[in-house]
């Protein structure tokens, strides 16, 4: 059985990073843990990444408000543009825009890092050290992750939401009681708990393939700048991926 | 390093502490707005038809937001059990008799739940109770209505119709609404009835006073309408025409006697009359009496004829001798 070589590769990472996800749950939960790793780890991920999220979160909730002004006054319902931009930001824009940015930033710096611990063959001083490598580096920054991403996006929607009642007083002019009553008005749980359920998803996502891509990391410095650009792709990717999969589910599940 | 890293712990902790309340500050905002937290109670409903509603649907009092609908099951095909959570505070405020409409948040809103405010006095409401429904005109019974009035505005239209072309193809009609001169002699009849009008109003015051007058016993009508004394005077006076009467009679009694003693006397020969109808010689004086005096008037005649002779007065005679002669020639010239 003979499959063309891109096939061949594209199984062949794929089963090897089922593997190593695979080793992540073998050996993430069983002692001993690197605690202060962790905590170092998620100030690095998470607290590091608030700028950069927080900006994006504004503008994105900004924007998304002054675009969608034109087409709500064209139906004459210029007054739902809160609750509108509300259940955007809160159901798809923030979890998914937070989840590339943080792709972009923490899946790159976790492959280079990663990467360029291998190719300096740090990796195999630590494991000949008598350290776990995989535990120290891999389970913490995955974790991290994790837990960190839907800090963030909770963060970043409320930033988003600050950003769209400005965005609404731009043109008009709403209290931000009101502003705020709408919103929640329009929300309901079904609205949030899929949102963030999906995030840590996102997060573990984003971890898992920036530590394989770099875990895996070959062929010197060259090997480590490609490992941190395909960590950027394929969880970006991963991260579209694993969205349609949850709004299938939630669809399933009927808590739409 | 352990200084710095206890910062950055204190920091990541405020991050992470920071996003879990927003979390819960949006879970419980949310969850109160479905009566998720603070006490509750259930009233029920029953509709033939929800038009749509269904669990999570607001509930109103009066227009101000109590609750959400809990459930909505089909309890047999033409009725449907809708179970409300109300807020417990509203205990106080909605009575028994109070009813429950369908309708909807906006022109294309949420379908939503209306309690209208039922009678005063009713008792109050109690867990579990059925509210009754009020009924609202649907859509299709509006219909309903509107196509029947569509079609008594058809038959109307149409007799308005008959009716302005009657009316235009009236040529009297047209001849009065274009004769350019109406107008005027409409406005002068108009200003004659207002003066007769007036004289009339004019003549009804006088009236008026007139009576008042009577009534008051002023002028000739008055005095003899209200004066007492007249009336014993005219009794007086019909007693005196009474008693001329009597009188009368006497007096013709008195002539009859007299008559009878006149005819007396003369059948005997006694008086004057008697004398004059008897006595012989005496007529023989009147006729001499005559003649002498038909003797006197002939003198007299001739006197007068030697008179007209007599030079003094002659003139006079002759001038109307010849007036007389003038008429009968223009008399016999226009002949």
């Amino acid at each position: 059985m003979a499959l063309p070589k891109t096939w061949q590769s594209f199984l062949d990472e794929t089963g090897d990073m089922s593997r190593f996800t695979g080793r992540f749950f073998a050996q993430g939960f069983k002692p001993r843990y690197e605690f202060s790793e962790f905590i170092h780890q998620c100030f690095i991920i998470g607290f590091k990444s608030l700028p950069l999220i927080g900006l994006t979160g504004f503008i994105m909730g900004l924007v998304l408000t002054m675009q969608l002004r034109p087409s709500l006054i064209d139906y004459g319902v210029e007054s739902q543009l809160p609750a509108m931009v509300g259940i955007a930001i809160v159901r798809e824009i923030g979890p998914v825009v937070t989840a590339l940015i943080f792709a972009g930033k923490i899946g790159s710096s976790i492959g280079a890092e990663l990467g360029s611990m291998k190719v300096t063959e740090q990796i195999d001083a630590m494991e000949v050290s008598g350290t776990n490598p995989f535990k120290y580096l891999v389970v913490t920054r995955v974790l991290a992750a994790t837990v960190m991403l839907p800090v963030l996006v909770i963060l970043s929607d409320a930033i988003s939401l600050y950003g769209s009642y400005l965005g609404v007083n731009i043109r008009a002019t709403t209290s931000f009681q009101l502003f705020f009553k709408q919103v929640f008005d329009a929300l309901s749980f079904s609205d949030v708990w899929p949102a963030v359920i999906k995030t840590f998803f996102f997060g573990f996502a984003v971890g898992m393939v920036g530590c394989y891509k770099g875990y895996n990391s070959r062929k010197g410095t060259e090997g480590v700048g490609r490992s941190a650009n395909s960590a950027v792709v394929v969880s970006s990717l991963l991260v579209f991926i694993i969205d349609l999969v949850v709004v299938q589910v939630t669809d399933l599940l009927g808590i739409n | 390093m352990m200084a710095k890293r206890l910062i950055n712990n204190v920091k990541l902790g405020v991050f992470v502490i920071a996003g879990l309340l927003l979390l819960i500050l949006a879970l419980y905002m949310i969850g109160r707005d479905s009566n998720l937290f603070g006490k509750n109670f259930e009233l029920k409903v029953q509709f033939e038809n929800v038009q749509g509603l269904t669990a999570g649907n607001n509930i109103r009092y009066a227009g101000i937001q109590v609750g959400t609908v809990k459930k909505v099951k089909i309890v047999s095909d033409t009725l449907i059990e809708v179970t409300m959570l109300i807020d417990e505070k509203m205990k106080a405020f909605i009575h028994q008799t109070d009813l429950v409409s369908i309708s909807t948040d906006g022109l294309m809103g949420n379908k939503l739940l209306n309690i209208t405010p039922g009678k005063d006095g009713s008792p109050l409401v109690k867990e579990g109770d059925i509210l009754q429904v009020k009924k609202v005109a649907s859509t299709e019974d509006m219909m309903e209505t509107l196509n029947r009035t569509n079609n008594n505005i058809a038959v109307i239209s149409d007799d308005i119709k008959r009716t302005v072309q009657r009316i235009n193809n009236s040529e009297a009609l047209w001849k009065i609404l274009e004769e350019p001169t109406l107008p005027a002699y409409l406005k002068e009849s108009m200003a004659h009835i207002r003066e007769a009008a007036g004289k009339a109003a004019d003549m009804a015051n006088d009236l008026s006073a007139i009576v008042n007058d009577v009534k008051n016993g002023k002028g000739s009508l008055g005095a003899i309408l209200t004066d007492t004394s007249i009336a014993k005077n005219l009794d007086q006076a019909v007693v005196k025409i009474r008693s001329v009467g009597d009188h009368a009679n006497e007096l013709a009694e008195e002539l009859s006697a007299m008559t009878q003693g006149v005819k007396n006397d003369i059948n005997n020969g006694k008086g004057t009359v008697n004398a004059l109808l008897k006595d012989s010689l005496m007529a023989m004086k009147l006729q001499s009496s005559l003649t002498n005096i038909e003797q006197a008037t002939a003198a007299f005649n001739e006197n007068m004829e030697a008179l007209k002779h007599n030079f003094l007065l002659r003139g006079y005679f002759r001038k109307l001798e010849k007036q007389k002669k003038k008429d009968e020639a223009a008399a016999s010239v226009k002949k």
